[in-house]
């Protein structure tokens, strides 16, 4: 019992410390109180939900409050306290793993998958402009990435029995107009092995797309930069560094979900889970990419050792073009789920382990979506839930450096 | 530390109605009948049958061994596809899960919320869909043996697995 309360002491005493980093405002509600029998899920591929544009942030997600699942996105305006009614932003049988980024001029651009197959649109205050198809019937895992005027999505698609990552281009010439300039396949031959969930990122120096790969016989993180704006990619990478041969059934460790962000002028930060501790469950490591992600440095444990004896969730990550960076995912390492933050510090390396106080406590707080703006402030969107089992809610917190 | 609670695992059982459509396995075991899981419940609730839930991941080095090792033994295969309903959930996977309460979320985060912290973990479930016990990592063919004979011939009805493992 002694040592249990020492420990306990240490955890806030660190704790303590490191929230610091960012002082967070009393939390918003995107969605109201929790229906019963309406669930509401941050799972895209990268876990792209929340973006700022220079007047508001939006938030978008899937919810069955029309009986079935569909994707919604809200909008709070920088001179308004609450978000904006959720409108609905599909409109077929079921969709699902939306994705967000935001242009300039108040624009954003949404993809999600709907009936099998992955949809964009791009929005403003006003409203959203007509959807456009960007896959085929058996397309999905959508993600977004933008930079400037452009934006790219990256989606898997099955064609002829083969799995493909693919990436488009995408033009936004007016305000709520949308249109696809390419297509292109990362690897032009495709697969027979599956792919999932990819994430992609862009800045000056190009674009990276990760996704897990299955194609060694379990699942493998590959990276593929492409220094034209998709029109060609590069020979797939190694993003993780795999423990194999430890025994004859060995070929490497549990790797899963990649995210991709942007940050400073041309370098990427890649967050996923990992097994490599072994019975420990999922750990969170990162790697940090320079020249547009063409080149990645060696992987990083970024959770600390306080959390070290627990797995850990739904990695998020975001970055500015001033150099700051974090990764957010969530662990219930307290009992219940809590969301958790880490960053570089001075010394650059991870920081201690800290949980914003809006996002931790009672319930379980878990599936955290990030984005930083041009200022430092972290934009964190995440969903609660009484347990694990019960309807839920999407908060919206922000948070001001110190 | 994570917790199999009879609750929780209630949860997966009960809950359950629909895979979709694409859902498709990702490794289980070559040679057994491994359903997606609402398809095996509704079989087990049917047919009055217990049922064994598997959480794998594709590429699992443990999962392997146990294919290798213990699944290819001939009496296992015979106990566990003459006697069980067998239910294989992909801890990694995108593959859509539609609960009876109305929420469709996918295997991955269905074995996340279920507290499962590594594979291959095994739930075993008596044929009125109580869980019974979960077993995680590596099981020997002994092993699958006598927790096979545990659920199907009815022990579990008037002792624990640990008392009965201590009465062979």
């Amino acid at each position: 019992m002694l040592r249990i309360a020492v420990l306990c002491l240490g955890l806030a005493s660190l704790t303590a410390q490191a929230t610091d980093r960012w002082a967070f405002e009393a939390k918003t509600a995107v969605t109201g109180s929790p229906v019963s029998g309406v669930y509401p899920h941050l799972d895209g591929a990268g876990r792209k939900h929340v973006a700022v544009a220079e007047n508001s942030v939006a938030a978008v997600w899937e919810d069955n409050r029309s009986r079935t699942p569909q994707v919604y996105v809200a909008l709070k305006a920088n001179d308004r306290e609450q978000f904006s009614k959720a409108m609905q932003v599909s409109d077929g049988s079921e969709a699902y793993e939306p994705a967000i980024v935001s242009l300039p001029k108040n624009r954003f651009v949404l993809a999600w998958e709907q009936d099998g197959a992955v949809h964009a649109r791009v929005m403003n205050e006003d409203g959203p402009g007509a959807p456009v198809k960007l896959g085929s019937s058996t397309s999905s895992h959508v993600s977004l990435a933008s930079f400037g005027e452009r934006v790219f999505a990256a989606w898997r698609e099955q064609q002829d029995r083969r799995w493909f990552v693919k990436v488009a281009a995408l033009r936004v010439p007016g305000a709520r107009k949308l249109s696809v300039e390419s297509v292109t396949p990362v690897e032009a031959a495709g697969l027979e092995t599956r792919v999932l969930f990819p994430s992609i990122a862009v800045n000056e120096a190009g674009l990276s797309v990760a996704w897990e790969d299955r194609r060694a016989g379990h699942t493998r993180l590959l990276i593929s930069h492409s220094p034209d704006q998709a029109r060609s990619f590069g020979d797939p990478q190694h993003l993780n560094e795999f423990l194999s041969n430890r025994n004859q059934y060995d070929q490497g460790n549990g790797v899963t979900r990649v995210a991709l962000a942007s940050f400073a002028q041309d370098e990427i930060l890649a967050a996923w889970m990992d097994k490599r501790r072994g019975g420990l469950g999922y750990g969170i490591f990162a790697a940090l990419g320079s020249d547009g992600g063409a080149i990645f440095g060696p992987n990083e444990k970024v959770h600390g050792e306080e959390g070290d004896q627990q797995p850990h969730y739904n990695p998020a990550v975001a970055g500015n073009p001033n150099g700051d960076f974090v990764v957010a995912w969530d662990d219930f390492r307290r009992g219940d789920s809590d969301i958790w933050l880490s960053a570089y510090n001075e010394d650059e390396e991870w920081s201690q382990d800290f949980s914003p106080p809006v996002a931790s406590g009672g319930g379980e707080q878990s599936h955290p979506a990030i984005a930083l703006d041009n200022q430092g402030r972290l934009h964190l969107l995440w969903m609660e839930r009484g347990d694990m089992d019960s309807p839920g809610r999407l908060w919206y917190s922000r948070g001001i450096p110190r | 530390m994570p917790r199999f609670s009879f609750i929780r695992a209630s949860y997966i059982l009960l809950c359950l109605l629909t895979l979709s459509p694409g859902a498709l396995l990702a490794a289980p075991p070559e040679g057994y009948r491994f359903l997606p899981l609402t398809a095996a419940a509704e079989q087990a609730s049917a047919a009055n049958k217990p049922m064994l839930l598997y959480f794998g991941r594709y590429g699992c080095s443990t999962c392997r061994k146990m294919h290798a090792e213990v699944f290819s033994d001939t009496a296992v295969n015979k106990q566990y596809n003459t006697e069980f309903v067998l239910a294989y959930v992909d801890t990694e996977s995108g593959n859509r899960i539609r609960l009876a309460n109305g929420e469709t979320t996918t295997e991955m985060q269905f074995a996340t919320r279920s507290r499962i912290l590594g594979t291959p973990t095994f739930i075993y479930f008596s044929p009125e869909q109580k869980p019974l016990f979960k077993k995680a990592g590596f099981q020997s063919i002994e092993q699958m043996a006598r927790y096979g004979d545990f659920v199907a011939q009815g022990h579990y009805r008037t002792m624990s697995l640990q008392d009965y493992l201590a009465s062979l």
